[in-house]
C-alpha cells in the first residue's frame, strides 16, 4: 500500500517552489503564530496548532494531489514563503494562495510564485478555474490578487477566516495557457 | 519530484492494517465529533479535516503514521492505529480508537499489537508510549493488556495524562 505524494520542483527566475521539508516548519511557525502578519491568512495560536498545519499542508497534498509549496530563495536557497493550491474541508474550491516571510516582501516574490503555481494548477492539474480567498481589509493581498487578474465575484462566510472575499482568476484559456502545440485553443472542443 | 510513500499493509488474524482513504474522513469526523471522543479531542468538522490530514502528513515527515483498521472477514471499517509524533508529544505515541458497534471484541488490542511490534522491530522506534486522560478507563486497560506499564516520571502531552510505557520485544521476552 503507497501513498504516492507527487510534489512537483517548480522554478521562475528567481525561486523554487519545492516540497514542504521538516527544517521549513521553523520560519512558517514564525509566520504562522505571528497576530499581526498571520491575520489575513489565519493565525495560529501556538507553536503545537502551527505543527499541525504544517503536517496538515503534507496531509493535504496526499488527498487532495497538491496544496503549498515552500517558495525558496534561489539565491540564498532560503525559504521565503509559502504560495498553492489550497483546499481543505470547507473551502468552496480550490484556491491560489500566497505568503511571503517577514523581510522578504515588496520584492514581487508572492505575484511571482502564486503566478507559476496558478500555471502548474492549469497546465499540470488540469483544473479549469481558480479562486483566491481574501479577508475583507486585506489590502495587499487583494491589489496581488487584481494584478493576477483576479477580479471580486462575491462576498460568504468561511468556516477558518468568517467573512471572506472570493476573487476569481482567469481561466486557462484567458492566460493563454490551454492551447495545443499547433496554436489552436481548445482544438477538441 | 514524485515521492512515493510506502505504508505498510499489516496482517493479523481477523484484521487488516492499510493507508487511510480519503472518503474514510467521514467516518473519522463523526467519531471525533462525538461524545465517544470525550478522552480524546471533540473537534468541529473542519478541525477535524485538518487532524486527519495532519495525521496522514506524518507517514511522509517521519515514516510512521495511521493505519486504518479493517476487517478480513466483510472489509468493515472498524477503527484506527495510530503511532504520532505531534510537536507536542514529548515521545512517539500509539493510539487506538475504534468505531461504533466494534467495540468489546479485541479489535483494538490485535491492531495495536500489530502496529506496536511493527514500530519496534520493523520501524525500529526507541520508544513508544500512550497518553492517556485518567478517566479513560477502556484504554487504561488495553494499554497494561498491551504490557504497558505507567511511567510516572515521563511527562505527558498536557500534565494530566497518563503515560504509559511500551516494553521492547526484548523486554517483554524477559518480563
Amino acid at each position: 500500500m503507497t501513498l504516492a505524494l507527487h510534489i512537483p520542483r517548480l522554478e521562475t527566475p528567481r525561486l523554487i517552489l519545492r516540497a514542504p521539508e521538516p527544517a521549513d516548519f521553523e520560519p512558517l511557525c514564525a509566520f504562522l503564530t505571528d497576530p499581526v502578519r498571520a491575520w489575513g491568512f489565519g493565525v495560529e495560536k501556538d507553536r503545537p496548532t502551527a505543527w499541525r498545519w504544517f503536517a496538515a499542508n503534507i496531509g493535504h497534498w496526499a488527498l487532495r494531489g497538491y496544496g503549498y509549496f515552500t517558495i525558496e530563495l534561489k539565491e540564498t536557497g532560503t525559504p521565503c514563503g509559502i504560495s498553492g493550491i489550497w483546499e481543505p474541508e470547507g473551502w468552496p474550491e480550490p484556491e491560489v494562495g500566497w505568503v511571503v516571510y517577514d523581510g522578504y516582501e515588496g520584492k514581487g516574490i508572492a505575484y511571482e510564485a502564486a503566478t507559476r503555481a496558478r500555471e502548474w494548477a492549469y497546465t499540470d492539474l488540469g483544473l479549469t478555474t481558480l479562486t483566491s480567498n481574501i479577508v475583507p481589509g486585506n489590502d495587499r493581498s487583494v491589489a496581488l490578487a487584481e494584478r493576477m487578474g483576479a477580479t471580486y465575484e462575491r462576498t460568504y462566510h468561511n468556516p477558518n477566516m468568517g467573512e471572506d472575499m472570493l476573487y476569481r482568476h482567469p481561466s486557462p484559456s484567458a492566460l493563454g495557457l490551454d492551447t495545443d502545440s499547433d496554436g489552436s485553443p481548445e482544438a477538441y472542443a | 519530484m514524485t515521492r512515493t510513500v510506502q505504508i505498510p499493509r499489516l496482517e493479523t488474524a481477523r484484521l487488516i492494517l492499510r493507508a487511510p482513504r480519503v472518503e474514510e474522513f467521514e467516518a473519522y469526523c463523526t467519531l471525533v465529533a462525538s461524545d465517544r471522543a470525550a478522552h480524546m479531542f471533540q473537534l468541529d468538522r473542519p478541525a477535524a479535516w485538518k487532524e486527519f490530514a495532519a495525521e496522514l502528513g506524518h507517514w511522509p515527515l517521519f515514516g510512521f503514521g495511521p493505519w486504518h483498521v479493517e476487517r478480513r472477514e466483510d472489509g468493515a471499517l472498524v477503527g484506527a492505529v495510530s503511532i504520532l509524533n505531534h510537536d507536542t508529544y514529548p515521545e512517539t505515541e500509539i493510539g487506538w480508537h475504534l468505531y461504533e458497534g466494534f467495540e468489546g471484541q479485541g479489535y483494538a488490542f490485535e491492531a495495536a499489537t500489530a502496529a506496536r511490534d511493527w514500530a519496534f522491530t520493523e520501524r525500529g522506534l526507541p520508544t513508544l508510549v500512550s497518553y492517556i486522560s485518567p478517566g479513560n478507563t477502556r484504554s487504561i486497560a488495553l494499554a497494561e493488556r498491551l504490557g504497558a506499564t505507567l511511567d510516572r516520571d515521563a511527562r505527558g502531552e498536557d500534565a494530566t495524562d497518563l503515560v504509559y510505557r511500551h516494553a521492547r520485544p526484548a523486554e517483554r521476552a524477559a518480563q
